[in-house]
């Protein structure tokens, strides 16, 4: 050691006693309170870059390793859409109109995200998405147990800035919200539904949504419930849902599930995999330990256990997504899912997809 | 119940009196060597510089093991080898499938005379009865010790075991080979009727199920005859057990419990709990009186 220096004993001393005045002085600073929280007074010059630099940091490490799937299938932004115009338009503002006033009062203020998206990564995105930002406002997704759905909004996200009003209010299904205002407060809620659902339940001429009138009320009614209350995980429908009284519940299971189904479409011609589909359904695979699809759910609503969904008419993506869930235990939730894990799991992707062909191209009965 | 030492027929006599010729043999072996070594350690010079020449160890170390090894050896061999030998004429045929976790048993050779049953062999007295053995998915091991010994169920192969009881009785056998998770809970029974008794079940067995007396719906709303066969009903499931007279059977969930309306109530609610790990999922959703009726159906199929 340098004979100029002071002896080691001494440094630490004085160390230490620094330390101890670091402490007590920053915890007399805090709690003297002349640090101001207030949000209109905003951050001290170049806090707010510290922050920034902080939290673009943190989500570029948090999201290295996230694999992004195909988001480019039409469906997934319309999806998407639907619940971004129902939980991030009222604070971020969309191509159809600005945000709440209350929303842009924010310290941050919630983001334009025509200017912002493009200057993520898209798995960045998701992960944003997925656990929303600390100190800022930004909300975590209501469930962890489920990706598609975020992946569904970050589709979305990545078309929105060079999306036109009219495609965003096309996507978000405005024209259920546009209609004369002469309506019951059932209806008016039957509208936000119908704005993905359609009024008929048949998801507006597209595949994008389960189809709903195939099913009878009281399915209807359990699933809606067990959204409300979490038990089977759904970020678009436990936003949905979460507001439902149980009156609006029922009241809404009724209305889908007398929507009459659709007339027959014409029969598609039949193909391998619809063929393979079809002896899934009617007579399962029993080498694999799968049984019959049309055990529980190929009766009429009659003869079926009514805590079985019916199937058949069933749109592909649907099935499909939901059966990849309960392969991966995510849909192990409600009551009787333990069935349909069970099962699933048994299944090869093959089996999924054909299973899923074959439905939708089935009539409802 | 299930005893190596206790045989009720001459295939797990052979065996017992092998085993016993085995312990014998051991005792006087273990015997020889105490005495040996306390001459080795207390003995007088003579009896010591014997023990140490080479001769003796050649004798006892080499040509005693030898010739004892073979001898069991061979006896063992003539004892497999009369079990495998072709099946006697007029020999009862069954064929045991084992798969996780339980017994397929099929009885019958023409088609009209066929069914199918599980966990449970019913046998006549006195006459041979000639098993085929196999295994859908694992190695299993078939094993009734008070009847026979045991025989590997190996997949791609076909395995034959000679029974022949001796007396009526009711026999525990289980599998002898792990074959993951709920192995310890693969048991069935071997049950041996006089001839006129086998007959008589032989016949009822061969009968699809009676028309219930009571209400069947839930057995059909809820998806079981997805995989269960109750013959004489739309219910053609092959995954699990037939159940056209499961209610007539000793046990279920492969000796897991007796039957009953009780234990059917349970098995169908929380058979997870009750043998975690097996291929049905359990129906814990099903309200209290849904499980009452669905029971008192299974329990009407005798």
């Amino acid at each position: 050691m340098p004979s100029w220096l002071p002896p080691l004993g001494m440094l630490l001393r004085c160390a230490a006693v620094l330390a101890v005045v670091a402490i007590v002085g920053g915890f007399l600073t805090i709690w003297s309170g002349f640090y101001s929280v207030a949000a209109s007074r905003g951050h001290w010059p170049g806090f707010e870059l510290v922050l920034e630099f902080a939290m673009r940091s943190s989500v570029r490490t948090h999201a290295l390793l996230i694999q992004v799937p195909q988001i480019d299938r039409p469906e997934q932004a319309r999806r998407g859409a639907g619940h971004f115009q129902q939980a991030c338009a009222p604070c971020h503002g969309s191509p159809a109109g600005p945000s709440m006033l209350v929303a842009r009062s924010m310290l941050p203020p919630p983001s334009d995200l025509k200017d912002l998206v493009p200057t993520w990564k898209t798995r960045e995105l998701f992960w944003i998405v997925k656990n929303g930002l600390k100190y800022t406002g930004m909300p975590t997704w209501p469930t962890q147990q489920r990706d598609d759905e975020v992946w569904d909004t970050v589709a979305f996200l990545r078309e929105l800035p060079a999306m036109s009003r009219e495609r965003y209010r096309e996507l978000a299904g405005f024209a259920a919200t546009d209609e004369a205002p002469s309506r019951t407060p059932d209806e008016a809620r039957l509208a936000s539904c119908a704005r993905c659902h359609g009024d008929d339940g048949r998801g507006r001429d597209t595949t994008a949504f389960p189809r709903l009138d195939i099913q009878t009320a009281p399915y209807l009614l359990d699933q809606l419930k067990a959204y409300a209350n979490g038990t089977r995980a759904s970020g678009f429908m436990q936003a949905a849902t979460a507001e439902l009284s149980a009156r609006e519940m029922a009241w809404l299971a009724e209305h889908y599930a007398k929507a009459r189904p659709a007339a027959a479409a014409p029969p598609l011609e039949a193909d391998s995999l619809r063929r393979q589909g079809e002896a899934l359904f009617r007579s399962g695979a029993p080498e694999q330990g799968v049984p019959a699809c049309a055990a529980c759910h190929g009766a009429k609503a009659a003869d079926r256990d009514l805590r079985y969904p019916a199937l058949l008419g069933q749109y592909a993506s649907h099935t499909k997504t939901q059966l990849e869930l309960f392969k991966q235990g995510a849909r192990n939730t409600t009551e009787a899912a333990p069935l349909m894990t069970t099962i699933a799991q048994r299944m090869t992707d093959e089996q999924v997809r054909a299973v899923a062909a074959y439905l939708a191209a089935e009539p409802a009965r | 119940m299930q005893s190596v030492l206790a045989p009720h027929g001459p295939e797990a006599a052979a065996v017992a009196r092998l085993g016993w010729a085995m312990f014998a043999g051991g005792a006087l072996i273990c015997l020889a060597l105490v005495v040996l070594v306390f001459l080795a350690i207390r003995g007088g010079a003579g009896s010591r510089r014997v023990i140490a020449s080479e001769r003796f160890l050649i004798w006892s170390g080499i040509f005693v093991p030898v010739v004892v090894l073979a001898g069991l050896l061979s006896w063992g061999l003539v004892l497999t080898g009369a079990r495998i030998a072709p099946p006697s004429p007029g020999a009862l045929q069954i064929e045991v499938i084992g798969e996780q976790w339980w017994w397929r048993v099929r009885y019958g050779t023409e088609a009209a005379q066929k069914f199918e049953t599980a966990n449970e062999l019913r046998i006549p007295v006195g006459r041979d009865v000639e098993l085929t053995l196999v295994s859908r998915d694992v190695i299993h091991s078939f094993w009734v010790p008070s009847l026979a010994g045991k025989v590997d169920m190996i997949p791609g192969m076909t395995n034959r075991l000679r029974l022949h009881a001796t007396e009526a009785g009711i026999f525990r056998g289980q599998c002898a080979e792990y074959c993951g998770g709920p192995h310890a809970l693969m048991s069935f029974h071997v049950v041996a009727l006089e001839v006129d008794a086998f007959e008589a079940w032989l016949a009822a067995q061969r009968r699809p199920a009676e028309a219930p007396a009571t209400d069947q719906s839930v057995f059909f709303s809820t998806g079981c005859h997805g995989c269960h066969t109750v013959r004489g009903t739309n219910a053609v499931g092959t995954i699990g057990p037939d159940l056209t007279h499961v209610a007539g059977r000793l046990s279920l969930g492969a000796a897991t419990l007796p039957t009953g309306a009780v234990n059917f109530g349970r098995w169908v609610r929380e058979n997870q709990h009750l043998k975690p790990g097996n291929r049905m999922p359990s129906f814990g959703f099903l309200s209290a009186g849904e499980v009452d009726r669905l029971a008192t159906y299974l329990d009407g199929l005798k």
